[in-house]
């Protein structure tokens, strides 16, 4: 379980996260929404330690991150982490090398379950296949959990239903993953939970399920209700 | 393994490369011609004591570069130019031996002979501390230590020079413990309306009440007015930095410059020798007979005698003057030896124990410099030899400076 | 260990380019130099014995012996190696810039390694010191090669024969990049080491604080020049010449160590707890 508690980010003067509390657990889908610059990129570089927080604590299966607790989780930003003149082959080696989690197999299925070509530059590569790559890198490894910053915004439609379908697969099966977006639309149907941002701080944390089987709504009518007022 | 080809060459060729290289610069160092000294006649165990400081330079290559060294009877020893050596510096003899002797004593002490004092019981130090100005330095102090070799404690005060307002500058040029006195002697410096004026100065320091008991100008010399062109200067004469003598020499010396408007020469007008006593404060001139000051060099004083010296055709002329009974001693006559152009090389002498050493203050690839002991009473030589190269090596060219005899 | 050997030769693979580069701009201009070099004092002294019918021997005493001395002080030796000088300097800043600015962010993928944050900064001030001493180890090497290209250029009545120690010693700025015995190489690389540490502590207080960071990485900095210089300050004006000299140098040294160490921690610090992307 990942634990977000009272998690609070100045950007100079200004605060961007005040006492945001979420928790993600193992096998679902945790969705964060909210409009850009609310900060949900903030919480998930938080939770990686790419950035200080200034209060609060964040919790990854009850512990603080250590160097190792990169083996069980990973995260894929919105840009390419790996060298314009690296292939694709190149930047699988260099994750071999540095991660025991690393998984060959599983990262040559996501290959071809992309249809990448090993010996392309990553330069080379469009918006569409680089996020493809950002993913096998990221999906590849053997962890536990993994977190997607906006995997699907300025992506063609055809990649886009490509990465969809990773979530239906056995790729992330067993995973706790967390994903922000500021437009549900895509996947509204895959997400387990919902934790929506405004003005930095959690407006409400609710079980898509249950709000669609108990009450009929679904996720966007209760961003509706939310934000439209 | 194919990815780490690159940084494997990389270092490979830095340490093949690097290595190479200091191997070579270790294996190949800088090779000096060694000296030694060579009896010609006497007996040789009269240079043990000897060790001359100089410095030696190659001069058939294009870069100038001397290093310094020392000759005793055991050859010559370099001053390695490596950085630790550098760094450590090339103290004299006398300071480098006694840094070794009493480490923490000579720690953040000047390294220069003329301001300590040794006998067998104390080793003394005294120098002058002030405060730099943009102007002119000020607050001047004498800083005295005294260690007591006996119990090992030592004494470390310091006291305000008296009337140092007056005063531009002043150095200590001799330092002596008399029982519980210490005597300072110094050249003050002190601006005289628009000339400067010196004066050699003594101060008796009491070491137990840490005070001045006794100041007194012994002799001043300023630049007359309306005679700008002449010039007075005096010197204390050297003896044994680190002895005790009742009796300090000084020698005066008139120059006027001359006319000629091409040349600065100056000519020297009058010579002076005056004594000073410590025990009873008085000064005296001091008159020699038959010897005429402006031929002789007064080259060395022991304590008891002073000695002058001059060349006279091949021979170097040596006359002691007992101060005591005013009386000339024993002259002695030692043979000088030419450079190539026929100049002949006077030698620098020092006196101990009735014994005078001279030594030439030069030599090269075709003049070898001459050491000669002398028996002061008899007048009789005890040792004549020459500094030469080992296993007579032959150099095209060097020149070899000797700057300090030292006795140890 | 393992992890630091491996992102240290990823560091060196991909400078590497810019250091092939330097090699061969070196390499060609010194070159080019000595046969420059070599061509003009020919011809001088062609033009003064065949047209001013000067002998040898006059011509010798008028303009001296061609010595390899000329050609190190020319601008095609010097040039190529402050050139290399700046592109070390400069590629001390662009080693962490580059992996933050552009359209991928390496820096994620380094710093979500499972590995201690420190080893980023180890292999990279590794890639740096192994970047400039491949410079000086290839100088070595290309000196002899030059004095071999002079020797047959020149002939011998006209030449004055150097060695490869010879010529790194006759120019003191040359000397210092090349030092005479290995202590001083490991002095001086040594001091080297300890102001890129600096800088990289610099480097990361900007990376974590942004304009206020540059503040505190001046004043981190200069903090860093008083204490290495303290010891010498202590001399000079609280205790008096206390300490000898060789004393004073040991305690360079090991103000120098405490420094670099308080830069690799400071360094942990920022990257472990202040660093952000």
């Amino acid at each position: 379980m990942i634990e977000v508690k009272e998690v609070e980010k100045k950007f100079g003067r200004k605060k961007i996260l005040k006492g945001v509390s979420f928790t993600a657990n193992k096998g679902e889908i945790t969705c964060l929404i909210g409009i850009n610059g609310v900060g949900k990129t903030t919480i998930l570089n938080a939770i990686m330690a790419l950035t200080p927080i200034h209060k609060g604590q964040i919790l990854i299966d009850g512990e603080p991150l250590k160097e190792n607790t990169f083996e069980k989780i990973t995260f894929i930003p919105d840009a390419i982490t790996m060298l314009p003149q690296m292939t694709i082959a190149e930047s699988m080696e260099f994750m071999h090398d540095f991660y025991a989690s690393w998984n060959q197999e599983r990262a040559t299925e996501l290959l071809s379950f992309f249809k990448l070509k090993p010996n392309d530059r990553i330069a080379s590569l469009s918006k569409g296949n680089s996020a493809k790559v950002n993913l096998l890198l990221g999906l590849a490894l053997d962890v536990d959990y993994v977190l997607m910053d906006e995997p699907f915004s300025g992506i063609d439609m055809f990649s886009r239903e490509e990465i969809a379908n990773v979530f239906t697969s056995h790729l992330i099966e067993n995973r706790g993953v967390i994903i922000t977006t500021h437009e549900v639309g895509d996947i509204e149907h895959l997400i387990d939970k919902v934790v929506l941002l405004d003005d930095g701080m959690v407006t409400k944390e609710f079980n898509a399920e249950e709000a669609r089987e108990n009450e009929g709504k679904s996720v966007i009518d209760v961003m509706r209700e939310v934000y439209v007022r | 393994m194919k990815k780490y080809w690159k940084s494997t060459a990389i270092i490979a060729v830095i340490v093949l490369s690097l290595g190479t290289f200091f191997v070579n610069a270790a294996t190949s160092a800088e090779q000096y011609p060694e000296f030694v000294i060579q009896k010609q006649s006497g007996d040789a165990s009269e240079i043990k004591p000897l060790v001359l400081d100089g410095s030696y330079a190659d001069t058939s290559s294009a870069s100038y570069v001397s290093t310094n060294l020392k000759i005793s009877t055991n050859g010559s020893k370099y001053n390695s130019r490596s950085l630790i050596d550098q760094i450590i510096g090339q103290p004299p003899t006398l300071i480098k031996d006694l840094q070794e002797q009493y480490r923490s004593f000579m720690r953040g002490k000047n390294a220069w002979a003329d301001v300590f004092f040794e006998d067998e019981s104390f080793l003394a130090y005294a120098d002058v501390d002030y405060k730099r100005g943009s102007l002119k330095a000020s607050d001047f102090t004498f800083s005295i230590s005294v260690l007591n070799k006996k119990d090992g404690n030592t004494n470390t005060f310091t006291v305000e020079v008296p009337d140092s307002g007056v005063l531009s500058h002043i150095f200590v040029e001799d330092v002596q413990v008399v029982g519980d006195e210490l005597h300072l002697i110094t050249q003050n410096m002190m601006p005289n309306y628009e000339e400067y004026h010196d004066e050699k100065h003594v101060y008796t320091i009491d070491l137990a009440d840490q005070h001045i008991t006794h100041h007194e100008s012994i002799i001043q010399f300023p630049k007359e007015e309306g005679e700008k062109d002449l010039y007075i200067n005096a010197e204390l004469i050297e003896t044994d930095p680190t002895k005790a003598n009742e009796r300090l020499v000084f020698l005066t010396t008139k120059e006027i410059e001359s006319d000629h408007p091409e040349s600065s020469d100056f000519e020297v007008m009058n010579k002076e020798i005056i004594t000073y006593n410590l025990a009873t404060k008085e000064s005296e001139v001091i008159d020699v007979p038959d010897l005429d000051l402006m031929e002789n060099q007064l080259s060395f004083y022991d304590g008891s005698n002073i000695y002058f010296t001059r060349a006279e055709g091949q021979e170097f002329i040596v006359t002691p003057f007992d101060l005591e009974n005013e009386k000339n001693g024993q002259l002695l006559r030692i043979p000088m030896s030419n450079d190539e152009n026929g100049n002949v090389l006077t030698p620098m002498i020092t006196v101990n124990d009735d014994k005078l050493y001279a030594v030439d203050s030069y030599m090269n690839a075709s003049t070898n410099a001459a050491i000669t002991v002398s028996d002061l009473k008899s007048g009789d030589p005890l040792f004549e030899g020459e500094i030469v190269l080992k296993d007579s090596l032959e150099l095209d060219s060097f020149d070899l400076y000797v700057h300090e005899i030292f006795l140890r | 260990m393992k992890n630091y050997i491996k992102l240290a030769n990823f560091e060196i693979n991909r400078v590497s380019k810019l250091f092939t580069v330097l090699l061969g701009i070196t390499l060609i201009v010194q070159i080019v130099g000595v046969i420059v070099e070599a061509r003009k004092y020919l011809n001088m002294a062609n033009e003064k014995m065949y047209e001013e019918m000067m002998s040898i021997a006059e011509f010798l005493e008028m303009f001296n012996q061609m010595s390899f001395i000329q050609v190190v002080r020319s601008v095609w030796f010097l040039g190529p190696i402050a050139l290399c000088i700046a592109g070390v300097a400069f590629y001390i800043f662009l080693i962490w810039y580059r992996d933050w600015f552009g359209r991928n962010t390496f820096v994620y993928r380094l710093l979500m390694l499972p590995t201690s944050r420190l080893t980023i900064f180890f292999a990279k001030i590794t890639t740096i010191m192994v970047m400039t001493l491949g410079f000086v180890a290839f100088q070595l090497i290309l000196l002899p090669i030059e004095l071999l290209i002079f020797k047959g250029m020149v002939p011998s009545d006209f030449r004055n024969d150097m060695g490869v120690r010879e010529v790194v010693s006759s120019m003191p700025e040359i000397s210092i990049i090349i030092p005479g015995s290995l202590l001083e190489l490991i002095l001086y690389y040594g001091a080297g080491l300890l102001a890129v540490s600096i800088l990289f502590t610099g480097i990361l207080f900007e990376r974590s604080f942004k304009w206020k960071g540059i503040f505190a990485a001046v004043l981190y900095g200069a903090v860093a020049v008083v204490l290495f210089i303290s010891p010498l300050l202590l001399q000079e004006f609280v205790v008096d010449h206390f300490f000898y000299p060789l004393e004073l140098f040991l305690l360079e040294i090991v103000m120098g160590l405490i420094i670099f160490a308080g830069s690799i921690w400071t360094s942990g610090f920022l990257l472990k707890k202040k660093i952000t992307v």
